[in-house]
């Protein structure tokens, strides 16, 4: 062997060709003693008194207020193609994190992400239809259903664990391309489940009573329909799935499978079992894709193969590469620009110079989005190997010093 | 985190939600249908002196070379309603987006110009317009002329496919077969088809037809990614068939033909419109097209023998002097005519409203803009026309192919009922 096993014994130290930002703070000699960033003062340790107006004159504090108000906020004024787009974004940035599990902190490639989508998406249409329109249909609650189908997605990738327990790297990433194929091909044939190429309609969510569909709602004078009722859902959504990836990467867990990425044997010589790690670790990535499926089901109103297809996988990759990989911060902050991106430059095709009015030739919107990603992937790779989530933790660590 | 703090931003943050609200723009007021000068009431899609109408597109997807076609003559359209005065004195726009056939894309374009537009005058790609259709019928209710041929988007008065749908053609296209290629009781014809919607929509039709008229269909489905015909060649004439249907993209139908001519196995072969591009008659396998290939078409070919295509073809020439002349532009300018006619006729009503502009349409029966078919879109269950034109590539003629026979409907086709 010609790698010393001595050298990973800081499983956390950077080295090997991934190297990302993890979401784990910094050693506590680069952060300042005090501060609400401190790896002690976040959780139980009661902050000392005179901690409160430091925070209510620390500008942080407000940023953050106005980021939780605005999100809620945004129903009430934004128009249904925003809120589209932003729960497009908050189901890839749900997505986005489960093959950052996987991919950025555990070090196993996946190009199937778009299958497990898939499974979310066509699971909880066939758990929640009623088999009205002639397809299968168990007609089961539709918050049921929505369970059911992240289940079903974990399933599926618990039933590819002998696979994904054994290989690595580009073994792997060929092997779930594979699932891609085979699901497309199930999509556009298994006619009584997935309703073909047409695909098939989505019954809307229905939680305590209230049902997430385009009936109109009036909420403060404002009119509530599938868009704004879902945006909260998905927010939710993203939340939980946020707050729980941290907690696993921040626990046991995450030690482990950030040592399973940096080095594999010298992991197994320190007792982490790595098959099982990374078998766990892709069930838990596929349900994140489940629930991300269920969640553009619903925005969609109607699942078709079209979409599930190996460029939906390379976007996923490409997400967690332009966030920052091994983060949740990242998988978001990835997801939101390459969800966004193209949408933006689509509507926004009319304004903006170099990009030409449909139909008239030069560069259409559609492919100024795919060069403009393209140069990011690129750009990131070069300038910031952490992606976005790394210029904002640069920026902590360099600021917070100087509030002292 | 103490949990005063956090609870106190919580209250704060909501109570402050609740007064932000209070002002939203989104925030309903009341006021139905506006009344414009001369009575004319006007709705959604209508503002100041212009008609807005969308058209969702694909011009850097699969199906870039028809988006692009369709959309230059529905604009080019468009540009001489507006130079001819308009509609009821208005201007018609047309606001186009590209989906370049990705679902997530089509679906946010239809979000996006949906408030914005009267209605659309084109939609590519039938799983994007399935996708939107309970919105279409259930609140929106807006026109919507899909550039795609799939039966499964019949039966809604909404969304109304222009021209035969591809089962319609496919029964047309063997027809032809059968009386003119000399195809009796008991052959056995190919049919490659790709997966997916409308390779799928035209075999239900050649199954039909087979089933009539005593033949056997022998199945070929491929995928788009599969462009190379030679082992469905040899499978067909490993089985023995008389003839092929094709119902693919023109490459296919290219190797197909060229395979099987290279290979001694002269039948003869008819695609669907969407199987031909002028394009193919420079390849190597242009003399075996030109020698063995049929295309049905819902329409006359864009070089068509008639006043009107000359003047379009004219026209089309003037405005885009590089781009190749090809029955997209016909697909296009067809629709775009149809939604013109329907504004004019709404105008005559009184009524430029969503409502006005749908009810309008069904009262047109037998609109004909001297392409060879008459359409007639009183009944949404079914297309506007059973007529297929039946086409054969020709190098010398304008956009590739000439007329071998006029637009004519089969009796099987007649009879056909196609399920929504």
């Amino acid at each position: 062997m010609s790698e010393n096993p001595a050298v990973p014994q800081r499983p956390t130290a950077p080295g090997g060709p991934l190297r990302p930002e993890s979401d784990e703070p910094a050693p506590a000699g680069l952060r300042p003693p005090s501060g609400t960033r401190a790896p002690g003062g976040r959780r139980g340790v009661p902050a000392p008194p005179g901690r409160r107006r430091a925070r209510l004159t620390d500008p942080r504090t407000y940023v953050r207020a106005v980021g939780v108000v605005l999100p809620l906020a945004f129903p009430f004024y934004l128009d249904r193609f925003w809120l589209q787009a932003g729960l497009f974004a908050m189901a890839a940035a749900i997505g986005a994190i489960g093959i950052n599990l996987l991919t950025g902190a555990t070090g196993q490639l996946s190009m199937g992400h778009a299958f497990f989508l898939a499974v979310g998406a066509y699971g909880y249409c066939v758990f929640a239809a009623d088999g009205g329109d002639g397809l299968t249909g168990l007609g089961l609650p539709t918050w049921l259903a929505a369970v059911l189908a992240v289940l079903v997605a974990g399933v599926a990738g618990g039933l590819f664990s002998p696979i994904s327990g054994r290989l690595s790297g580009a073994y792997l990433g060929i092997a779930t391309l594979a699932l891609v194929f085979i699901g497309q091909h199930v999509m556009f044939n298994a006619h009584d489940l997935t309703g073909g190429a047409n695909g098939r309609d989505v019954p809307p969510l229905n939680l305590f009573g209230l049902t997430f569909d385009d009936r109109e709602l009036v909420v403060a004078d404002v009119p509530f329909g599938s868009a704004e009722k879902l945006w909260y859902a998905g927010l939710l959504a993203l939340l939980v799935g946020a707050q729980f990836a941290r907690g696993v990467l921040r626990g046991r867990p995450g030690r482990a499978m950030n040592a399973i990425r940096d080095h594999r044997i010298a992991a197994g010589v320190l007792g982490v079992p790595v098959a099982r790690h990374r078998a766990a670790v892709f069930v838990l990535s596929s349900m994140y894709a489940g629930l991300a499926g269920v969640l553009l089901a619903l925005v969609f109103q109607r699942t078709v193969p079209d979409y599930f297809g190996i460029t939906l996988s390379l976007d996923y990759l490409a997400m967690i590469v332009i966030g920052g990989l091994g983060s949740v911060s990242g998988a978001v902050a990835g997801a939101v620009f390459v969800s966004l991106l193209p949408q933006l430059l689509t509507r926004y095709s009319d304004a903006l110079p170099f990009i030409s009015a449909p139909g008239t030739g030069g560069i259409a919107p559609g492919e100024a989005a795919r060069f403009l990603y393209g140069a990011a992937v690129v750009l990131v790779v070069l300038f910031l190997p952490g992606g976005l989530a790394r210029v904002a933790a640069r920026r902590r660590v360099r600021t917070e010093p100087g509030e002292q | 985190m103490n949990r005063t703090y956090g609870a106190r931003a919580a209250a704060g943050a909501l109570a402050a939600l609740l007064v932000l609200a209070g002002c939203s723009s989104k925030a309903k007021d009341d006021g139905g249908g506006d009344k414009a000068a001369g009575g004319v009431k006007t709705g959604e899609g209508i503002s100041g002196k212009t008609i807005t109408l969308g058209a969702l597109t694909d011009l850097t997807g699969v199906y870039a070379t028809l988006g692009k076609s369709v959309t230059q003559a529905q604009q080019l359209y468009v540009k001489q309603l507006n130079a001819a005065g308009g509609v009821c004195g208005y201007k018609v726009a047309l606001t186009v987006r590209d989906h370049g056939y990705d679902p997530q894309k089509a679906v946010a374009g239809y979000t996006e110009l949906e408030p914005k537009v009267l209605g659309f005058a084109q939609f590519i790609g039938s799983p994007f317009v399935a996708a939107v259709k309970n919105r279409i019928d259930g609140q929106d209710k807006d026109l919507v002329l899909p550039q795609a041929w799939s039966s499964a988007l019949l039966g809604s008065s909404y969304i109304r496919v222009i021209g035969s749908t591809y089962d319609i053609e496919t029964i047309n296209a063997v027809d032809f077969l059968i009386n003119k290629k000399g195809l009796k009781k008991g052959d056995k014809i190919g049919h490659v088809y790709f997966e997916g919607d409308y390779g799928e929509s035209a075999l239900v039709g050649s199954k039909h037809i087979a089933q009539e008229a005593g033949l056997t269909v022998v199945e070929q489905k491929i995928k788009p990614t599969d462009n190379d015909m030679t082992a469905q060649v040899a499978a067909l004439k490993q089985a023995g068939v008389k003839a092929i249907v094709i119902s693919a993209g023109p490459r296919q139908a290219a190797s197909l033909v060229g395979v099987a001519a290279a290979g001694g196995f002269d039948v003869p072969v008819i695609g669907n419109n969407s199987a031909f591009a002028p394009q193919l008659l420079a390849t190597q396998a242009g003399p075996a097209l030109m020698k063995n290939y049929y295309v049905a078409s819902p329409s006359l070919p864009i070089g068509a023998d008639t006043p009107e295509a000359k003047k379009l073809v004219a026209d089309y020439k003037a405005a885009y002097p590089s781009d190749a002349l090809d029955n997209g532009i016909v697909a296009g300018w067809t629709a775009a005519s149809a939604f013109g006619e329907a504004l004019k006729k709404a105008c005559a009503n009184k009524d430029l409203t969503r409502e006005g502009v749908d009810k309008a349409l069904l009262t047109i029966d037998s609109f004909d803009i001297g392409f060879g078919t008459v359409q007639n879109f009183t009944d949404p269950a079914a297309p506007s026309s059973r007529e297929s034109v039946i086409l054969q590539p020709d190098k010398n003629a304008t956009g590739g192919m000439k007329v071998v026979q006029e637009a004519a409907v089969s009796k099987e086709a007649e009879a056909y009922t196609p399920q929504a």
